[in-house]
């Protein structure tokens, strides 16, 4: 035993990451679960709402775009009007993933100053949480995705066992913006109601309702700088296309989102000591 | 931090806390981006554009291993952010801290709760935080709710529980997570009786071996608990001194604070060499404390140990004379009567009772040996008896207070301890005008005169 300086730094090295990760990981699995029961608590279906949303939701894609919109997709797309509500589906899990974690994010520490202010508690872990329960939701969409394109199509495809690998660059990469917003809400609280506008934007300047082919070449390569692109394209491209994923393309995107990871988990342990003072 | 010796487990060196207050959220913007801005361009730093506020300046002192430290000082003196750095969830604007050991904390009501989640999933995301794995929680977790004993609100979310549940939930863990150093800011004030007296029991048997910084307002639980103590004020250390020195001081400056300097100047001129003679005459009692007490049996909840031989199975306090009822007001004779069963012969039985008042004093008690032993009352095998005890009650400053009763055979110096319980009565005095000391008396005369030379 000896003395310990309850204020040393707190280490922004990955190692330090993965190490909290390990040793909280009881604490992690119980309070995704928590957030994730926690937000149908009360009502009468419970968890069950987790299922009936995307069931809905798809449903209504189907009903909008099918049989009011008539709507084709790109110039290419395919003849069936169905295919189009699978294809915005893909693209509204996707962008409703990282919309949900960003929008979330400011408030994590500001809602939860009890463990700022009274308790040593591992403030790193509170972001990776609330992607944790974000991420939950995102993958029942996706199950009652495939069991849709099942329905409608009578087949899968065998590419789609690669959907995790297209989603854990995205998952990397809005951890780190995550823990970013997570420390800027406590300072500056007009970043809550700024991101609320930015994911809007953002979901229309993605290629959400239209496929990327569908604009005009020179706004393609700046189309390209949104983060959501190419995971949104990619899983179309495994999910419904059938095709093997750009591997390439993502060994770049990965790397870009550790960096970013690195740069979100640094800036979050080096401004945390400055959160009991503002809240 | 160099480390000196290993019988130190807190060591803090010139710390100092300063708070920055803006006046508009947008000036901690500036402040946050514009000095960073002229610094990279090479100007010096600008104005400031907060108010700077410091909540502790030089603040040093030493806790030794074991030892028990009590902070005391006025709303705002900087006691609590102090216990806040030294727990680590401030942080220090200058100065160093060492801690030495597992510390554990009681910082205002119900420290890291989670509103929403229930008292058992707090329970275990606290201890979690504190240290313990999930299987080390699961074996104490029984423990933990029967130290709380808020019942069935454990599966209920802490949003509904009292003030008084909070702190014994949360007292309840920090109990029971082998901390080497316990901080405890004034958590005791909002339980009631019986939780402080438990509490207390605690305290005293953490005292032993493990480190102990408490905070309060209660001069006396200062004095009673702690070895030593600082008075902080205005975020500045005042004193630090063996923990009746400091709490006395610390009372006559607060005092002066509050009547003036005069307060303790003038001393009481004692004339009594005139009245001396009406003492011996019975009178009622000049001033009327108007203390209104009224008890609980709390037998049935009462917590102690027995050896199954003999058990007290009732307890009653009633009023002699006139104007017999539940409320009692102090200065009355009443009768305190023990009932007690035997299952075996008991040859010398002893009956007794201690009141205690929260912080577990014992204000006054007695037992049936000093008056029974030239006459000894004889018990054979499932025999009820019973012990007598009349008094002049006397008038307690408000508070609980609870009754320990117990039963026992055989002589001062040789008994056995049949049956002993800690709360049988709970005590509940209100509106009483006691100001100073543990207990009231009726004061025959007080006056003041003028000698003349």
């Amino acid at each position: 035993m000896h003395f310990q300086n309850p204020h040393r730094p707190q280490s922004t090295s990955l190692k330090s990451l993965a190490q909290s990760i390990i040793i909280h990981r009881q604490l992690i699995v119980e309070m995704i679960k928590r957030e994730v029961v926690g937000r149908y608590k009360g009502s009468a279906f419970g968890l069950a709402w987790s299922f009936l949303n995307p069931v809905l939701m798809l449903t209504i894609y189907t009903f909008v775009f099918s049989i009011v919109f008539k709507a084709r997709w790109g110039d290419s797309g395919s003849d069936s009007k169905t295919q189009f509500a699978l294809l915005v589906f893909v693209g509204m899990i996707v962008q409703g993933l990282f919309t949900e974690a960003l929008n979330r994010a400011p408030g994590i520490i500001l809602g939860n100053v009890n463990y700022v202010k009274k308790v040593v508690f591992p403030l790193e872990i509170l972001p990776i949480i609330s992607l944790g329960a974000a991420l939950f939701h995102a993958t029942v969409s996706l199950f009652v995705m495939i069991i849709g394109f099942a329905v409608i199509n009578h087949y899968l495809n065998w590419t789609m066992i690669f959907i995790p690998l297209v989603f854990a660059p995205l998952v990397i990469f809005t951890l780190g913006i995550t823990w970013v917003l997570a420390s800027l809400g406590v300072f500056v609280r007009d970043v809550g109601q700024t991101i609320g506008i930015l994911t809007t934007v953002l979901m229309f300047m993605s290629p959400v309702f239209y496929p990327v082919s569908a604009l005009p070449p020179k706004f393609q390569t700046w189309m390209m700088f949104n983060p959501l692109t190419f995971i949104i394209e990619q899983s179309r491209s495994v999910l419904i296309v059938g095709q093997t994923p750009d591997w390439y393309g993502l060994g770049i995107y990965t790397l870009v989102a550790v960096l970013v990871l690195w740069f979100g988990y640094a800036w979050f342990q080096k401004t945390r000591k400055g959160f009991a003072d503002v809240l | 931090m160099p480390m000196s010796s290993n019988e130190i487990a807190i060591k803090v060196e010139s710390l100092g806390k300063r708070f920055e207050i803006y006046d508009q959220p947008g000036d901690r913007l500036k402040q946050f981006v514009w000095p960073r801005v002229r610094r990279f361009v090479g100007q010096k730093s600008s104005q400031q554009y907060f108010q700077e506020f410091w909540a502790l300046k030089n603040v040093t002192f030493e806790v030794k291993k074991g030892q028990t430290f009590g902070v005391v000082g006025r709303n705002g003196s900087g006691k609590s952010t102090l216990l806040q750095i030294i727990c680590g969830t401030l942080n220090p604007t200058s100065g160093r801290i060492g801690i030495h050991g597992r510390v554990a904390a009681l910082l205002e009501l119900g420290s890291g709760f989670n509103p929403e989640f229930t008292g058992r999933e707090n329970v275990y995301l606290n201890a979690s935080v504190l240290g313990l794995s999930n299987r080390e929680i699961d074996d104490r977790f029984e423990e933990i709710v029967k130290f709380a004993d808020i019942g069935e609100f454990i599966n209920q979310p802490t949003k509904t529980y009292s003030s008084g549940m909070m702190v014994r939930l949360a007292f309840a863990v920090i109990a029971h997570v082998d901390a080497d150093i316990l901080v405890v800011d004034e958590a005791l004030a909002v339980g009631d009786a019986v939780f402080t007296q438990k509490c207390m029991r605690f305290i005293r048997e953490f005292q032993q071996k493990g480190t102990l910084l408490f905070v309060s307002h209660d001069m006396g639980a200062i004095q009673n608990i702690c070895e030593s103590a600082m008075w902080l004020s205005h975020g500045k250390v005042m004193q630090i001194g063996d923990s009746k020195t400091v709490a006395e001081a610390y009372l006559q400056h607060t005092l002066q604070e509050a009547y003036g300097d005069k307060a303790v100047l003038a001393s009481t001129s004692d004339d009594s060499l005139d009245t001396c003679a009406d003492i011996a005459k019975p009178s009622p009692a000049l001033l009327n404390y108007e203390s209104v007490l009224t008890y609980t049996d709390n037998l049935s909840n009462a917590k102690g140990w027995s050896t199954g031989s003999a058990e007290i199975i009732g307890i009653e306090l009633t009023k002699l004379g006139e104007g017999a009822g539940p409320i009692f007001i102090g200065g009355e004779v009443v009768c305190l009567k023990i009932h007690a069963l035997s299952s075996i012969a008991l040859d010398q039985p002893i009956l007794g009772f201690i009141l205690k008042d929260r912080l577990g004093q014992d204000l006054f008690g007695e037992n049936t040996l000093a008056f029974t032993s030239l006459k000894k009352t004889e018990i054979s095998a499932n025999q009820k008896f019973f012990g007598e005890f009349i008094f002049r009650l006397p008038m307690l400053p408000n508070g609980e207070y609870m009754l320990m009763a117990s039963v026992a055979n055989g002589t001062q110096y040789d008994n056995v301890q049949h049956h002993h319980l800690h709360n049988v009565l709970i005590i509940n005095v209100s509106s009483s005008k006691v100001r100073y000391g543990l207990v009231g008396i009726a004061f025959d005369k007080v006056k003041i005169g003028v000698i003349d030379d």
